[in-house]
Formats: C-alpha cells, sequence, structure tokens
C-alpha cells in the first residue's frame, strides 16, 4: 500500500516540529549493471533537511547527485537506507513531492494553463479551482498572456516556469529540482535563479536542487552539499548566512566558491 | 516583374504542362484515340457521362474508401497501442502483424474474392488490410516512443495505471498515430481503384476501365484525373484535419 | 534461471503463437469447421508449394518461372525511373525556381493511382511487358523525382557554406558535397520507389497476363486452387521481403558513414 493522503489535504499540514521535511538515512545504490568491483554510485548518504530549508547538491557528472535526488523522488529505489519525508518513509513517486526536471517535461499536447490544471486536479480540485489555481501560479512564476499558448511555443525559460509552476501546483511540502535551468543560456539561467528565490520566499518550501554550477549553488542555497563520485559521497557541508539577493563580488561567497572548488578538485 | 513570375511559378508550371500536353496532342499525334487533348477529354467526358452516372461512381468508390479506411483506423489504433502498452500482448500479436506484413495488399485481391465474393465486402477487406499496416506500425511505435521523461513527471504527479495511458501515453503517441493515419489514407486509394479495375461493376476504376473498352480514351484520361483530384482533396482535409488538432502542438 | 527465461521469451512466444496457430487451422479443417477450399490447411499448402516449385501448376509454369518474370519486371520498370528520375530531379532540385514550377505537377502525378493509368497502358502499350514496365516505371518515377528533389533542397547549407570557404569549385562542390550529402535521402527515395513498384506489379499482373505472380494468384483463383493463391501470396511476401533485406545491405555498403537504421535510437 503506498502512503497518499487523502485528495485535496494539503501536505503541509503533515509538517511536524521536531521532524525533518526530508531525512536520507544511509542511502546507497548500486546499479546492476556495473560490472563487478566498482564502486558504488552512491555509498551511504546521510542528509537531514529542515522544513522550508533550501539545500543544494553540487558535484561533477556521474556523481549521483541525480540518483540521489530521484531516490528521494521516489522514482528509483535504494538498494541501501531509506528516505523519510515528514517522517515517512518513501516507497514511490507522488504523494506531494513535486519535481521539476532538466528536460521539458511539460506535457506538449497541454497548453501551459493545462498542464498546471493537469497537476491540481490530480489533487482532487474541481475545474474551476485548478483553473484559478493555475493563473494564479503562472503568475505568480512571471508568466502573463501565455496561458493559452502550447509548450513548443514557450522559450526553454518560460517553459521551465511553467514547470515550476506545474511543481507548485501539487501544493507540495519538498520541491526537487534536477538541475532545471541547466539547459538555459547563462542570462536566463541568473534570471531564473532570481524568480525561484522570489516564488520560494512567497510560498515556503523546502527545495533539494541539484547543480553542477558552484556559482548556482552560492547564489541560492541556505546549505550547500558537496559529493564527490564512485562512491558517491559528502565531501563538503557548508551553510551560507549571507542574505539574499546576494552578490557574486561579495568576498564570502568568493571564499567559499574557492573552497567548495578545492573540495571538487581533490578527488 | 520578376518577383510576380516567381510568386506564380507553380500555377505557370501547370499551364505549361496543360499547353504542351493540348500542342502535342493535336499537332503531334493527331490522334484521339491514341492520346486524346486535355479539352478533348473534357468535350468526350461531357458527352458521354451525366451527373447521375458520374456521381454514382465518385459515391460507391468515397464509400468504399471510408469504410475500409475506418475499420483500418479503429483496429489499427487500438490494437498498436495496445501492444504498445502491454508487453505480453505485443510477443503474441506482433510476429503475427511482422508475418503477413511483407505480402502486399493487392496481393490479398483474390483471397478476398474466394473468401467474400465479388461484392462490397472484398472490397473492403483488403482495403482495411492494406491501410491496417501503417495505421498499426506507427501507433505501436509512438506509443513505444514517448519520452520516459513525460512518465515520471506524471508519476511525480501520482498518475499511473491506466490514466497514464489514457492522459499521458496516448496522447503523446498521437503525432505518430496521425502519420500513419495519413500513410493509410494514401494507400486506400491505390488498392480502391486496382480493386475496381480488377472486380467491380461501380466505382471510378470501374469507370475508367469500362470507358477503355467502350472506346471512349477521353473519357478514360477524365476518370484519371479525376481519381487523383478526389484523392488529392481528401488528403488535403485529412492534412488540415490533423493540422487543426495535434498540430497545433506538435510537428506533423 | 529466470533470468535465462526472460532471455528466450521474445523468441519463445511468437514461435508458440505461430504454431498454435497452424496447429489450430490444421485441425478447424479436419473437424470440418473452415472449408477446406477456402481455408486449405498448411500441410496442404506445404504440399501444393512442392507441387508448385517442380511441376507447375496450373497452367505447367513453374514457381521460380513466375518469380523470375515478376522480378524482371520490377527491375526493369525501377531501372528505368531511377535512371530517368535521378538526374531530373537533381535539376530541379538545384533551382529554387524550377522546384517551385514543377512542384504541383510532380504532387498531383504522384498522387494519380499508378494502376488507374492501366486503360492508357493498354492503348499505348498493348497488353505485353511495356505496359507493365510502363506502369511500375510510371510508380516508381514520381515517388524517385519528389524524394530527389527533396533530398537536394534538404542539403545543410553549412555544408555549402564549409566547402566555399575552402575554394571549392562549383563541380566539386556539386560532386563532393551536394551529391554524398544528398545520397542518404536518395538511397531512402529509392527504397520507397521500389516499394511502390512492388504494389503496383502485383495490380498490374492481374489483368491480361498469364505470367507472373500476380497473374498466378489471380489464375488459380479461377480454377479453385486456393492452395496455389495462397502459396503464391506468401512467395510475394517472401520476394518482398527479400528485396528490403537487400536494399539496406546496398545502402549500408554504399554508406558507410550513416549509421545503421536499426530500430531506435538512444
Amino acid at each position: 500500500m503506498r502512503d497518499v493522503p487523502s485528495q485535496g489535504q494539503a501536505f503541509v499540514a503533515d509538517a511536524r516540529p521536531g521532524v525533518p521535511a526530508i531525512d536520507i538515512q544511509g542511502v546507497g545504490k548500486t546499479f546492476a549493471t556495473d560490472p563487478v568491483g566498482t564502486a558504488p554510485v552512491l555509498g551511504s548518504i546521510d542528509l537531514s533537511i529542515r522544513d522550508n530549508e533550501f539545500v543544494v547538491l553540487l558535484g561533477r557528472s556521474g556523481c549521483g547527485k541525480t540518483t540521489l535526488l530521484n531516490i528521494v523522488a521516489g522514482l528509483e529505489a535504494p538498494t541501501s537506507g531509506q528516505v523519510l519525508v515528514a517522517g515517512r518513509p518513501v516507497t514511490g513517486p507522488g504523494g506531494g513531492k513535486g519535481m521539476v526536471f532538466q528536460q521539458n517535461a511539460l506535457f506538449p499536447w497541454l497548453t501551459a494553463r493545462a498542464n498546471v490544471m493537469f497537476a491540481a486536479e490530480n489533487r482532487g480540485l474541481g475545474r474551476g479551482e485548478a483553473t484559478l489555481l493555475a493563473s494564479d501560479l503562472l503568475r505568480l512564476v512571471g508568466l502573463e498572456g501565455v496561458d493559452a499558448k502550447y509548450p513548443a511555443e514557450l522559450s526553454g525559460g518560460m517553459q521551465q516556469r511553467v514547470a515550476i509552476a506545474r511543481a507548485l501546483a501539487l501544493d507540495p511540502a519538498i520541491l526537487l529540482m534536477d538541475e532545471p535551468f541547466g539547459a538555459l543560456d547563462e542570462i536566463t539561467r541568473n534570471e531564473m535563479q532570481d524568480e525561484l528565490l522570489r516564488v520560494w520566499q512567497a510560498r515556503q518550501k523546502t527545495v533539494l536542487f541539484v547543480t553542477h554550477s558552484i556559482w548556482e549553488a552560492l547564489m541560492l542555497a541556505d546549505r550547500v552539499v558537496v559529493l564527490a563520485s564512485r562512491p558517491g559521497r559528502i565531501v563538503l557541508e557548508q551553510e551560507i548566512s549571507a542574505l539574499r539577493p546576494r552578490s557574486r563580488s561579495s568576498l564570502p561567497l568568493v571564499a567559499l566558491h574557492e573552497a567548495i572548488w578545492e573540495a571538487l578538485r581533490e578527488r | 516583374m520578376t518577383g510576380a513570375v516567381d510568386r506564380h511559378a507553380g500555377t505557370i508550371g501547370v499551364v505549361a504542362f496543360v499547353l504542351i500536353w493540348e500542342l502535342a496532342a493535336r499537332l503531334v499525334w493527331r490522334d484521339p484515340g491514341v492520346l486524346p487533348a486535355p479539352t478533348q477529354a473534357l468535350a468526350e467526358a461531357w458527352t458521354v457521362l451525366t451527373w447521375d452516372v458520374l456521381l454514382g461512381h465518385v459515391g460507391i468508390s468515397l464509400f468504399r474508401i471510408l469504410a475500409g479506411f475506418s475499420i483500418a483506423a479503429v483496429l489499427g489504433m487500438a490494437l498498436g497501442l495496445a501492444c504498445g502498452w502491454f508487453r505480453g500482448l505485443s510477443l503474441a500479436l506482433r510476429p503475427l502483424v511482422e508475418l503477413l506484413r511483407p505480402i502486399p495488399p493487392l496481393a490479398w485481391i483474390p483471397i478476398a474474392i474466394v473468401w467474400f465474393g465479388l461484392g462490397e465486402p472484398s472490397k473492403i477487406f483488403v482495403i482495411a488490410l492494406g491501410a491496417f499496416f501503417p495505421i498499426f506500425t506507427n501507433a505501436y511505435r509512438g506509443i513505444t516512443m514517448v519520452s520516459p521523461v513525460l512518465f515520471r513527471a506524471a508519476r511525480t504527479m501520482d498518475v499511473d495505471g491506466l490514466r497514464l495511458l489514457w492522459r499521458v501515453a496516448v496522447p503523446a503517441a498521437m503525432p505518430d498515430m496521425a502519420t500513419g493515419l495519413r500513410v493509410g489514407f494514401g494507400l486506400s486509394f491505390g488498392i480502391l481503384v486496382a480493386a475496381e479495375l480488377i472486380a467491380a461493376e461501380r466505382g471510378m476504376g470501374h469507370l475508367i476501365m469500362e470507358a477503355r473498352q467502350l472506346g471512349h480514351l477521353g473519357v478514360s484520361i477524365f476518370g484519371i484525373l479525376l481519381i487523383g483530384v478526389v484523392s488529392m482533396l481528401a488528403d488535403h482535409q485529412l492534412g488540415a484535419a490533423i493540422r487543426r488538432t495535434v498540430g497545433r502542438w506538435a510537428r506533423v | 534461471m529466470g533470468r535465462r527465461l526472460h532471455h528466450w521469451l521474445p523468441l519463445l512466444v511468437p514461435t508458440l503463437v505461430f504454431v498454435v496457430l497452424l496447429g489450430s487451422w490444421e485441425w478447424a479443417v479436419a473437424q470440418g469447421w473452415l472449408r477446406r477450399l477456402l481455408f486449405p490447411p498448411p500441410t496442404k499448402l506445404f504440399a501444393s508449394a512442392v507441387e508448385l516449385a517442380r511441376d507447375g501448376v496450373p497452367l505447367g509454369k513453374t514457381l521460380l518461372d513466375h518469380l523470375l518474370i515478376t522480378i524482371a519486371r520490377i527491375f526493369g520498370g525501377f531501372a528505368a525511373a531511377v535512371a530517368l528520375a535521378i538526374p531530373l530531379g537533381l535539376v530541379i532540385g538545384a533551382s529554387p525556381f524550377l522546384d517551385r514550377m514543377m512542384a504541383p505537377i510532380v504532387g498531383f502525378c504522384r498522387s494519380v493511382a499508378t494502376l488507374s493509368l492501366l486503360p492508357l497502358a493498354l492503348v499505348w502499350f498493348g497488353i505485353g511487358e511495356a505496359s507493365k514496365i510502363f506502369l511500375i516505371g510510371y510508380g516508381c518515377f514520381w515517388v524517385m523525382l519528389s524524394n530527389v528533389i527533396a533530398a537536394m533542397r534538404l542539403v545543410d547549407p553549412v555544408l555549402l557554406r564549409a566547402a566555399r570557404t575552402m575554394d571549392t569549385k562549383p563541380l566539386r562542390t556539386f560532386t563532393h558535397v551536394v551529391l554524398p550529402a544528398a545520397l542518404p535521402r536518395i538511397a531512402a527515395g529509392a527504397r520507397i520507389a521500389l516499394g511502390v513498384g512492388f504494389m503496383v506489379i502485383v495490380g498490374a499482373e492481374m489483368i491480361g497476363t498469364t505470367m507472373g505472380l500476380g497473374a498466378l494468384i489471380m489464375e488459380a483463383r479461377t480454377f479453385y486452387r486456393t492452395d496455389v493463391t495462397m502459396v503464391g501470396m506468401v512467395t510475394i511476401g517472401l520476394l518482398g521481403l527479400a528485396i528490403s533485406l537487400s536494399l539496406s545491405q546496398l545502402e549500408r555498403r554504399l554508406m558507410p558513414w550513416m549509421p545503421a537504421h536499426s530500430g531506435a535510437g538512444p
């Protein structure tokens, strides 16, 4: 039996004080297709994420950060260990874990608004409510007047804004983001980071965000978790207390950039 | 000036083609029994055919196409989608389809006559059979090639089971299904003509065969062009319908 | 053990389905549920195939005779069409104006049902070989022509610009850049054209001839030899399969730089 709260109920209500929003306990992963003797994709990861915390997983390609995110999402099963979301073990996808993918994962046959409504209707909202919510969320992510457009008619940045609105329409307690801005040009990417922070501050979500860009991590995170590969393991954890909006020329951040760079390069 | 010539290049081409044909027929061949000029063909059709007869032939042909194609569309899409979704069914059914597919549709005409006689069912059977394969194959390919990220996204939104099939897999397969329908529709015209040439008392294919036997070659040519025009118009309608629906969000 | 079974399943199940199907067909005929005349059972088909291959029925021509005639007709028409369509297509495709001028004509001639020209072919070429080759040639030609034109128009302009930066002479650009770049689509066109020719021949042979596989299956019907019709159909299917397989072999030889198009990419 999958543990799915009754439809329409806000998942935030599950959050209890003292219980971490996401609790990753000794999670390891080995692929069946790996040759014998290779180190596992993930060794044994322990990570606890507070309510409304913005955590960025940072690492090279192939360090297992996306695998870890998929395990939290319930899209892949860990070989060992477990993940608790709001105190309950993850057994599958859904159940209020919103996810934004790197590739465009919008349904191409639905308009921007219908894509967002799709998610809203899945948690039991009626058509009218879903329409209102979709319009609200699209406005929240900074999209006006594109409700009736199809994904193919939108730019990459706009598509990812719709994808964020769609994930938010689930009213998730946690938001999982797999290099969501990885395919965008740097200028759009920086704008999207600002937008995401604004949305995050407006809606108060726990965010687990995967990236391979050190600056992206530094601009966004409450806490940066640096992963090294084979076996995937945490090599550095760093709280960032600097107030947002942050500046790339701020000296503490530049120093931190240097430290993370060292941590990544040692391996 | 050159701009105008350039813009109407297509019209110029068609006019030139008809003109060359007309002149060649009247000045070089000079035998309407071998090569009637376009005007001669039209005139002959005008005197030999009546509207009732003509519409009767066109009507019965369209009925056969519509009946055969509809059966093929329903069966082809349903089975193609089902095979793509249920692995067990695909294991059992696809080898059978692959086995029959290399046999060209027209080769089924004799056996169809044996099984169903010379009436409508044998023609509808052959048309349906011919159109079935591209429709089936495209539906199958469409649903098996859906980008996995769409399924992952749907699962993060609590969609699974038949809802995943109906709300995600089927719409995602639509562009391929549209291609299959179009190919199948084009095929069914070719098959129709063959079936009507070989064994029919009515229909556009029969019209051109009969006209030749009666020595009205101009009427034959008129019939050939008529089939071309009708199939082009029908294909155009289908294409427009696809562009209005699937074409709004996908390149088809 | 379990994994091994899983490995063999894709081969096992179709074989099983096939055997069960043939078996129940045979059985249903033996029980009298299917009429022997309409659905000759597999064993009968096998016997007929042997008879047809050795002695030939009903007109004394063996299966091989019919097969060779059909093959000769297909390749005659196909070769003529390709020989005409490639140079013509290269010229039309090289000029945007010609392309637009010819587009409606090519489009219309392509959508004219090839077999509908049969009455004309009979008047122009009689009921001999020429009329069949004309029909196959017509069907192949327009498909081939439109594909050659499209192949020319779809050559990546970057390649042409690259050639210009290397001071390539026009003729050399054509032979060393345009032609190889267009070749995959031309080859694809040839494959489609041959498929069309294959469809046309079966229909063309059903009228006014006694030789060829199309004639064989049509004639056999009038002698109530449904078994011969079915054997002929299977032969036609195998011929189609052999043609398309050898064509993809040829393509791989001709264009070693193209990835083999077997199934889905990654």
